[in-house]
């Protein structure tokens, strides 16, 4: 199983290329898209249905640890509720993490998960994380074992001094990824500056170029299309990788 | 049977999960409304060993795609399979069904939730009878005390809904057993680390009368995870032997804490905050801090903002109170362990209980003693230690039997000389004396 992370400052387009990103994969092998963003849309960018979110599970889980009856353990029950909420889609299953912690005390509740993500995850060959915009995942380190961590850039000063954080963090962490790559999501107005990219001292993987097609998609809220000029660019990039 | 058997068996199929898109059937699940499984022990002679029996459509008879009921009965008979092992045995359908190359077994009880893969019904994987005589192999192979074991699998409807009716009151019955379950019936407890990346020689003991401080490990949980993965952070613990029944100081537990916590601890008492109490890590439900004014015991619960009665509120208490060290007086519990009967027995249980929060006095009224209910108070009767005595006072709460016989002497210098000579035919009592000396000087006459 090859993993995937989708990272990078807010608004730069992860839920975008990570979705685009699945497409590519499908073509591959099979995948598992897990949104791990709170504020997830990548089912609705995909054009698929999330069937619940492992946040409100494990929040089920927490309300019923007394009513459950004793002998029906904890891990038999999450593991089936996660298989439930899994979407099982053409050439890929999508599975949405949904709501952050509450105040309670969640380590059996991760531990369990920890180990029924790693037993999901052998299920694929490859596996795309959309994470969400903070650092927290890294920092937390609740992200899976992942390969390649790419970080997405809108080509904005802000957007590469995230990229900067995330290596600076993710070298202090000792964080489990091989490769750390940043994409530049093309605007209409802004050409690629890959000076700026260099002085970030992540490897440069590529960009995206602008498409009207995608931007189109997206104001209308609906899914992203099948073929499309960013799309066959995201094509090339994985071409990089694997 | 090997030869013939259509598809491979191993623990290398566990956790090889069967997609919509590539599965031949789909037995039990969400979309159907009966299934069941159950393991039920029988005499030696009311089975026929290896015997699989098929009632209603097999799978070669299932349409592509389709979702139906099923029931996998297991009955099992030898001399030392025993009733108390049926809910075991029963786990291990899940365990041994996985092993099957194209099968998918999720769950349990009335929540069966099966899969067949359509490249194992195209091997040739096209009869329960497969299911059951792998069945019938791995338990055999596994759980050596299983002499006899008989298989029968229903999948119409008419079926399945009446026995999944019945077996929903042997669940119902093994359930009010195990709640019943005391930490004296059992051989074996079992320990977390879960929370040593906060508190690194916090370790909890796990027994059917003391779930994890967090609430969310009981014994049953602790008994799976150690199955599943023993050198993981839930682990079993050989109870030993009970080396003081009023502590319930237990030798396997000693061993463990000793082990666990790098050596800071060396035994624990399982049902005081007194002495040698039970460490807290961080992530307890409550606290249970005991209030010397009045010999009880006050408790308070995370989500209580306010102050408690000894004029500090939960996060001052949770500072004090957690990172893994043994301290007299402070305790992180679990709601439920309020439930237990065995809940701070050592120190009295519910009669030394004098003060919790509104919220979680109603959350536990089932488990406090029916006279105790209202000589209890909460911050509605009382935040305030001077009133809370009063109040106890007023109610004749048990704790007052604590207060008797009160005294106080103050002395500047006090000397002690051995009884035999200064006392010789009187006795001395002190009662609920507490000592207080800068220093202690002990000379040799």
């Amino acid at each position: 199983m090859h993993a995937f992370a989708i990272s990078g400052k807010g608004g730069t387009g992860k839920t975008i290329l990570s979705a685009m990103i699945v497409r590519e994969l499908v073509k591959r092998g099979l995948v598992l898209a897990i949104d791990a963003d709170p504020d997830s849309n990548l089912p609705e960018i995909l054009g698929v249905e999330a069937n619940g979110t492992v946040g409100d599970i494990r929040e089920e889980l927490l309300e019923k640890k007394y009513s459950l009856s004793p002998e029906y353990t904890k891990d038999v029950w999450l593991e089936g509720k996660t298989y439930e909420i899994l979407s099982e889609n053409d050439g890929f299953d999508l599975i949405v993490m949904g709501r952050p912690e509450g105040p309670e005390c969640y380590c059996m509740v991760n531990n369990l998960l920890r180990r029924i993500m790693d037993i999901l995850t052998e299920n694929y060959d490859y596996t795309v994380i959309d994470s969400e915009a903070g650092l927290e995942h890294i920092s937390r380190r609740t992200t899976i074992d992942v390969q390649d961590m790419i970080v997405v850039t809108d080509g904005s000063q802000q957007s590469f001094d995230t990229a900067v954080r995330i290596k600076r963090l993710s070298e202090q962490l000792k964080a489990r990824f091989d490769h750390l790559y940043v994409v530049i999501n093309d605007t209409k107005n802004h050409p690629v500056d890959i000076e700026q990219v260099k002085r970030t001292g992540l490897s440069f993987l590529g960009s995206i170029p602008y498409d009207p097609e995608i931007e189109k998609a997206c104001f209308e809220g609906v899914p992203l299309p099948e073929q499309s000029q960013a799309g066959e660019a995201v094509h090339h990039l994985l071409e990089k990788i694997l | 049977m090997a030869e013939e058997f259509p598809v491979e068996i191993g623990v290398v199929y566990e956790g090889e999960r069967i997609r919509k898109q590539d599965m031949q059937v789909e037995l039990g699940g969400t979309k159907v409304d009966y299934k069941a499984e159950l393991v039920q022990c029988r005499k030696v002679d009311e089975i026929e060993d290896g015997k699989v029996i098929i009632k209603g459509r097999d799978l070669q008879a299932m349409e592509e795609g389709g979702q139906y009921p099923l029931v996998i009965l297991v009955e099992v008979a030898g001399e030392q399979v025993e009733k108390d092992l049926e809910a075991v045995i029963e786990r291990r359908i899940h365990d041994f069904s996985n092993y099957i190359e194209g099968f998918m077994h999720v769950n349990q009880r009335y929540d069966i939730w099966c899969r067949l893969s359509k490249k194992s019904f195209q091997k040739g994987f096209n009869s329960f009878t497969y299911l059951g005589q792998a069945l019938i192999k791995l338990f055999k192979a596994e759980l050596p005390i299983i002499e006899k074991i008989q298989i029968t699998i229903l999948t119409e409807e008419e079926d399945v809904k009446p026995f999944e009716e019945e077996a929903r009151k042997i669940y119902e019955a093994r359930d009010a057993r195990a709640r019943d379950l005391s930490d004296d019936d059992v051989d074996e407890f079992y320990g977390c680390v879960l929370c040593q990346s906060f508190a690194p020689t916090h370790v909890c003991a796990i027994t059917p009368d003391r779930i994890s401080l967090c609430g969310a490990i009981n014994w049953f949980d602790g008994r799976a995870a150690a199955r599943v993965d023993p050198k993981g952070p839930n682990f079993k613990i050989e109870k030993g032997e009970l080396i003081d029944k009023e502590k319930f100081e237990y030798t396997g537990i000693n061993e463990m804490v000793k082990e666990k916590s790098l050596g800071e601890n060396q035994r624990f008492w399982l049902h005081t905050m007194f002495g040698n109490p039970h460490t807290s890590c961080g992530c307890f439900e409550a606290i249970a801090f005991f209030i010397p004014e009045v010999e009880g015991i006050g408790i308070c619960h995370r989500n209580y903002r306010g102050e408690t009665v000894i004029g500090v509120p939960f996060s001052t208490l949770a500072t004090q109170t957690g990172g893994g060290k043994q301290l007299d007086g402070f305790l992180g519990i679990a709601i439920e362990y309020m439930r237990s009967p065995k809940f701070f027995a050592t120190d009295g249980g519910w009669n030394r209980i004098v003060w919790m929060p509104k919220f979680i006095k109603e959350q536990v009224r089932d488990a406090i003693p029916e006279h105790l209910y209202d000589k209890i108070a909460t911050e509605e009767i009382t935040t305030d230690i001077n009133e809370l005595k009063q109040f106890l006072d007023q109610q004749d709460h048990p704790v007052k039997e604590r207060w008797i016989e009160e005294a106080v002497i103050e002395a500047d210098e006090l000397e002690v000389i051995p009884l035999d000579q200064a006392f010789a035919g009187t006795r001395l009592i002190l009662k609920n004396a507490r000592i207080h000396a800068d220093k202690v000087i002990i000379r040799r006459k």
